[in-house]
């Protein structure tokens, strides 16, 4: 169970390391992929393009896990990997696992 | 004998209820915020119907401490926009130094983190740089915003009821097919200039809190999606046990 220590009190974690900020993550299924682009407009951080007619993360993807490309893809070509995660004085805590909405 | 006939009829739809969800929590389960909406204007009935659901919202003391401000000319929600995008600019040459930023710009980063470190989480920061690059909208193009302000007097946290008023129009929308999104940067236009204030007549006690871009969805945004679970501390017959 996570308080936070003095010292993660004070540091602002920094973007340039990635073992203090870790960004959630979305995987394609290229296959399934038919390039509409609905993913890339639904994006709020603007980290998904098209590149040859299939959807691709962008080269920093500072992505929120929102999943609101996967739930706007009528392919179900997207899943959601990973959740993202700070480390400091943002450190997220008590938080387990991905999971869907259970009965 | 019909009050068994009662119980047992009321044990029957319990069980049913475990595996079935009910069609409001379907709604709540599904919303998600939508960021491309059609052109099309949204029917005054079903705006007012949202503030309706909203007018209806719990608040501490039944104080109802909050102010809606329908926009429907596009004229405003692009002026409010614009002044958002130039305060993102400014802030966003001052402090972002997330990527290969000079150590002045960390330095001056570190210390307005600490004096808003709401404003300043690391997910708004880069919100901040993108609707400065124009790679975020603000309000996406919706044909309806709706402006949320907190009457500072209310009774406990006035903020928190504005959000609670705030989801019960959001889910009132959604159950109506129409898309929303809570969009929070106006703030920036409403703290730091008096322009819009004025033009809209707001003053004290009322203070800015949220909006609310409305409109019809561009395909299907809504549907479930996996989220991390959270700990949850549970006391019951003297144990403590934590769920997740």
């Amino acid at each position: 169970m996570g308080n936070l220590s003095n010292s993660e009190k004070k540091k602002i974690p920094r973007y340039d390391d990635p073992s203090q900020i870790e960004m959630g993550l979305v995987q394609f299924n290229l296959d399934k992929c038919n390039g509409c682009g609905l993913c890339v407009k639904a994006c709020p951080g603007d980290v998904i393009k098209l590149q040859d007619k299939k959807a691709k993360l962008t080269d920093r993807p500072e992505c929120i896990a929102c999943g609101d490309c996967v739930a706007i893809c009528t392919e179900r070509a997207i899943t959601l990997v990973k959740s993202y995660r700070y480390s400091g004085r943002y450190k997220t805590i008590d938080q387990g696992g991905l999971e869907l909405p259970r009965l | 004998m019909v009050d068994q006939e009662q119980k047992n009829s009321e044990t029957k739809s319990i069980e049913q209820l475990k595996n079935v969800r009910t069609e409001t929590e379907d709604v709540i389960l599904k919303r998600r915020s939508v960021r491309v909406y059609q052109k099309k204007q949204v029917p005054e009935f079903m705006i007012k119907r949202m503030l309706e659901a909203g007018r209806f919202a719990p608040s501490a003391g039944n104080c109802m401490p909050w102010k809606f401000i329908v926009i429907r000319d596009q004229e405003i929600i692009d002026g409010i926009t614009q002044t958002v995008i130039e305060t993102c600019k400014m802030f966003k040459g001052l402090i972002d130094y997330r990527y290969n930023g000079s150590i002045l710009r960390k330095i001056i980063a570190n210390i307005v983190i600490r004096s808003k470190p709401n404003d300043l989480h690391p997910v708004p920061f880069g919100g901040v740089s993108l609707i400065a690059d124009g790679r975020l909208g603000l309000f996406h193009n919706a044909p309806t915003v709706i402006l949320i302000f907190a009457d500072e007097r209310g009774i406990g946290f006035p903020t928190l009821d504005c959000g609670i008023a705030g989801q019960n129009m959001v889910l009132a929308a959604h159950s109506m097919g129409l898309g929303t999104c809570y969009v929070g940067f106006p703030k920036l236009a409403f703290e730091n200039s008096k322009i819009w204030k004025n033009r809209l007549g707001i003053d004290y006690p009322y203070k800015f809190v949220s909006s609310l871009a409305v409109g019809y969805p561009v395909g299907k945004p809504d549907g479930m999606v996996a989220r991390p679970t959270h700990a949850v501390d549970w006391y019951e017959g003297g144990m403590k046990k934590t769920l997740y």
